[in-house]
């Protein structure tokens, strides 16, 4: 390959170098082991096929990363398809526990309470949200992911998800209110837990 | 109060820091006076803290070893077939389509992607660079020939290039007489390219140019058998032209490299050496091969020339590449239509006389004229085609033909030419072969008339005749069997019955009737005074040697031509002996003499195809000569040499055939008449029209 790129790559050296890094990243979006495997391994099979096209401008991961992400909206995307006739929305819809009729917050409707000082760890708590994602339904979870995680514009996901804004709005609004109560929740126990211990 | 659309959107800009003064200002007043409002922004603020941050935070995750080492497996067998298609030329194909990375996702609708699968049945050939097998395609159940490269060739990167390069060109051609390719690929299992063409059979223009030369050697040439090969060579020259419109030199034009199936379809194989011109259509679309430059080429066609520089022309011989353009082709077909005329391939014979070693073949080629037909074979080739073959393989480029399209309209007009040629031909030997018929019809008749005569019964009596009396009686019955017959048969000039003397050194007149020498219309009984006896010449032993009945014919031009008007008179003897019924001997014979001088020049008048009609006798002595309407009479008497010797081979031939027919030319014919098995009676010469 050297010899029709200015910008040599060194495809042999990535699953070393890139693999668990890549890997991680998609299963952070992913949620799925599996899903986040294949998306590494279409990653670097993507990455060998178009490495001509490999400017030299940024580094070797960042282009492979490039290549991940749009991996992750395609598996997204995917999913999306295959489940797109299922309504779970309304019957996971986290309102109804946490407001009432009148649409107020109801008292305790989130559990959370974080001891004054101290100092939230992040790693911590990222492992609860992570946990709590996967309790959410997959379309509130994946418009989250895409949203929050990946920053996609509001456009760019309806367009991937053929979804109108509205849905998307509604999806995210629910995924942050069932993640605000869920991780609330955990975040409680688990520091309780410490306190105890 | 705001929806869920609202909320969600107000959220979202204000975690991302884009919410106006007003705004945050509105939304911290509600969060003050609503707790659990407040603990939702605060923990949905955490939440998405904790996720924008970088993986590489959880250090606790990561592949399976397993995993590992079935992505780096993925990942080397991709390098590998990335290798092979870049090394086939193939990396920019792929270009080409102009996708970024970012859209290689699921394939969308404009594309189809499919996989094929050949069975090989068995070789078929090898060729400098690949080998040729019998295939079967799996999916539509057909026969293809697929070409691999060789093993040797593998190793090398130019063969790699050449090989995709003769597909893309060959794929590029599409015309009825250039082969068809079905498709390229590269095997999934060993990542060595191939491609699956039509399959054509094994038959070549080699073999079919073989054949009509074994039969020709034999003696058994088919007079439609060159006019089918040019027919194949018309067929080559519309693929070559058609290559030449769009850019594409072939560069190896030979006899095998042009496939013959059993319905007449003539497909021109092979373009592994073929140059696409610069600035040609094909060029443009090929662009990515053009980094292949000639000079890369050249290294590996000399490795090629070493099997066939045969057929080279002395630019290719020469090294000389940047010379080649169509006229290269141009060259290359005049040797094919030269072996197609000789049955060998032009340098043949400078290759037989350099040393053997290919460097030495190679300057003998680019150092010697072209080769001529007619030097390279025994037989005769017809001098226009050998024209055109000597034109189109001429050794400075701008002596050859502008265009192939030239060269086939030479060839293309000779053959129709030919074939108005051949039909009058045709006419030509239809009339020469009446002619004879007719003169034979006559002799026949004579003959049956002599023989007729010689079974009279004042013939039987004579011979039994005891008295004088008896003699005169039954001579003046047989004279006036005679006389009648000269009566009724107007050609005849004198009818006799003669007896062998004694001693058989003499032979005496019993009876003679004979047709006055200036008044045909007198016809007498010559006395008995006037009757002669003269020795037995030549031919009226012949006569005494026959069994009953057998006529001995013979042609008497010597005695009868008359010098003083110098007007041939042609007479025909047919005697027949009789035979004594007593004794079983020969007693004597019966004579027709008949001028058939009026018969021949009743032929010379006719309504005539020919320019030029001859007869001549045995000697080749010329007895009647036409040419176009005139009879020429100062011919007469000269020896066919000093007439026309143009008909001399025809003549010659004669000896021993009964016809003589000009292949090559279509323009003498020659028909034997024989009165004696095995000897030339007469001859009729015709010569064609040079128009017609």
């Amino acid at each position: 390959m050297a010899d029709t790129n200015p910008h040599p790559l060194n495809p042999e050296s990535w699953v070393d170098e890139y693999g668990d890094f890549l890997f991680r990243y998609a299963n952070s979006r992913l949620r799925n082991t599996n899903a986040a495997e294949e998306a590494v391994q279409e990653t670097f099979l993507a990455g060998v096929r178009y490495s001509d096209q490999y400017s030299g401008a940024g580094s070797e991961r960042g282009w492979l990363m490039g290549i991940l992400k749009r991996k992750i909206i395609d598996y997204v995307r995917a999913q999306n398809k295959h489940n797109r006739v299922s309504s779970y929305e309304d019957e996971h819809d986290p309102s109804t526990q946490m407001f009432d009729a009148m649409g107020n917050w109801k008292p305790g409707a989130i559990n959370w309470t974080p001891a004054p000082g101290e100092a939230i760890e992040l790693a911590e708590l990222r492992a609860i949200v992570r946990g709590c994602l996967d309790t959410l339904p997959k379309g509130q979870a994946d418009v989250f992911v895409l949203s929050v995680m990946e920053e996609l514009s509001s456009e760019e996901i309806c367009d991937e998800l053929k979804i109108s804004p509205s849905n998307m709005w509604v999806r995210i609004h629910r995924a942050r209110l069932g993640l605000a109560k869920c991780v609330g929740s955990k975040w409680n126990v688990e520091s309780e837990t410490k306190h105890h211990a | 109060m705001p929806d869920d659309k609202s909320i969600s959107q107000l959220i979202t800009k204000s975690l991302r820091l884009e919410l106006t003064e007003a705004e945050q200002k509105k939304i911290d007043q509600n969060l003050e006076s609503n707790q659990e409002a407040a603990k939702f922004a605060e923990l949905s603020k955490l939440i998405q803290d904790s996720i924008i941050k970088p993986a590489d935070a959880s250090p606790d995750e990561s592949l399976s070893d397993d995993a590992k080492e079935r992505f780096k497996l993925s990942v080397s067998q991709a390098i590998e077939e990335k290798l092979s298609l870049s090394h086939a030329g193939l990396l920019n194909v792929v270009n080409k389509s102009q996708r970024p990375v970012s859209t290689d996702g699921p394939s969308d609708d404009q594309d189809r992607e499919l996989i094929s699968k050949f069975k090989l049945i068995r070789k078929l050939g090898q060729g400098g660079l690949g080998n040729i097998w019998l295939a079967r395609d799996q999916k539509l159940n057909r026969n293809v020939a697929i070409k691999e490269l060789r093993d040797e060739a593998l190793e090398s990167e130019k063969s790699w290039v050449r090989f995709h390069r003769e597909a893309e060109i060959t794929g590029h051609l599409e015309h009825p007489n250039v082969v068809s390719l079905y498709q390229y690929g590269v095997d999934r299992k060993t990542g060595e390219p191939f491609y699956a063409m039509r399959f054509v059979g094994k038959r070549t223009l080699a073999d079919a140019i073989e054949e009509h030369h074994d039969k020709v050697e034999a003696g058994e040439a088919d007079p439609l058998a060159l006019h089918r090969l040019l027919s194949i060579f018309l067929d080559i020259c519309q693929a070559i032209a058609y290559a030449h419109s769009r850019g594409v030199i072939h560069r190896d034009l030979k006899p095998e490299n042009v496939a013959l199936d059993n319905f007449g379809q003539v497909i021109v194989l092979d373009w592994g050496l073929a140059k696409v011109l610069e600035d040609s259509e094909l060029a443009t679309k090929m662009g990515h091969v053009e980094t292949i430059t000639d000079s890369t080429l050249s290294q590996t066609m000399h490795g090629d020339v070493v099997g066939t520089p045969l057929f080279m022309s002395p630019e290719q011989a020469a090294g000389q590449l940047d010379l080649v353009d169509e006229r290269t082709d141009i060259y290359g077909l005049g040797a094919i239509l030269f072996s197609i005329l000789t049955g060998e391939a032009p340098h043949l014979q400078s290759a037989a006389s350099s040393a053997p070693d290919v460097e030495s073949v190679l300057k003998a080629i680019s150092e010697s004229e072209p080769p001529t037909a007619s030097q390279s074979t025994k037989h005769r080739v017809p001098t226009e085609l050998e024209r055109i073959s000597i034109k189109a393989m001429a050794r400075k480029r701008h002596m050859r033909f502008g265009s192939v399209q030239k060269l086939a309209n030479a060839v293309e007009s000779w053959v129709a030419g030919q074939s108005g040629k051949q039909a009058a031909y045709d006419s030509l030997r239809m009339e020469g072969r009446e002619l004879r018929a007719d003169l034979q019809a006559s002799v026949f008749n004579v003959e049956r008339n002599v023989r007729f005569s010689s079974t009279l019964p004042p013939i039987e009596a004579l011979i039994d005749a005891g008295t004088e009396d008896d003699v005169l009686v039954w001579r003046e019955r047989l004279s006036t069997i005679f006389h009648g017959l000269l009566q009724a048969n107007p050609n005849y000039r004198g009818i006799a019955f003669c007896a062998i003397e004694q001693e058989a050194t003499h032979y005496r007149e019993i009876v003679r009737v004979e047709r006055h020498s200036s008044d045909a219309s007198t016809i007498r009984n010559v006395p008995k005074s006037r009757l002669n006896t003269d020795r037995i010449h030549e031919s009226i032993a012949s006569v005494v040697d026959k069994k009953p009945g057998e006529v001995h014919t013979s042609l008497a031009c010597d005695t009868i031509c008359s010098a003083e008007n110098n007007n041939a008179t042609v007479g025909l003897l047919a005697s027949v002996p009789v035979y004594d019924p007593k004794t079983e001997e020969v007693f004597g014979f019966v004579v027709i003499r008949c001028d058939i001088d009026q018969m021949l020049r009743e032929q010379m008048t006719r309504q005539t195809t020919a320019s030029e009609l001859l007869i001549v006798c045995d000697e080749f002595k010329t007895l009647m000569h036409r040419h176009g309407n005139q009879i020429v009479t100062a011919s007469l008497n000269q020896h066919l040499e000093t007439v026309a010797s143009y008909f001399l081979p025809a003549a010659d031939q004669l000896q021993t055939k009964t016809d003589y027919i000009d292949e090559a030319n279509a323009d003498v014919y020659g028909a034997r008449l024989c009165f004696t098995p095995g000897k030339i009676g007469l001859i009729y010469l015709l010569k064609r029209k040079p128009n017609s």
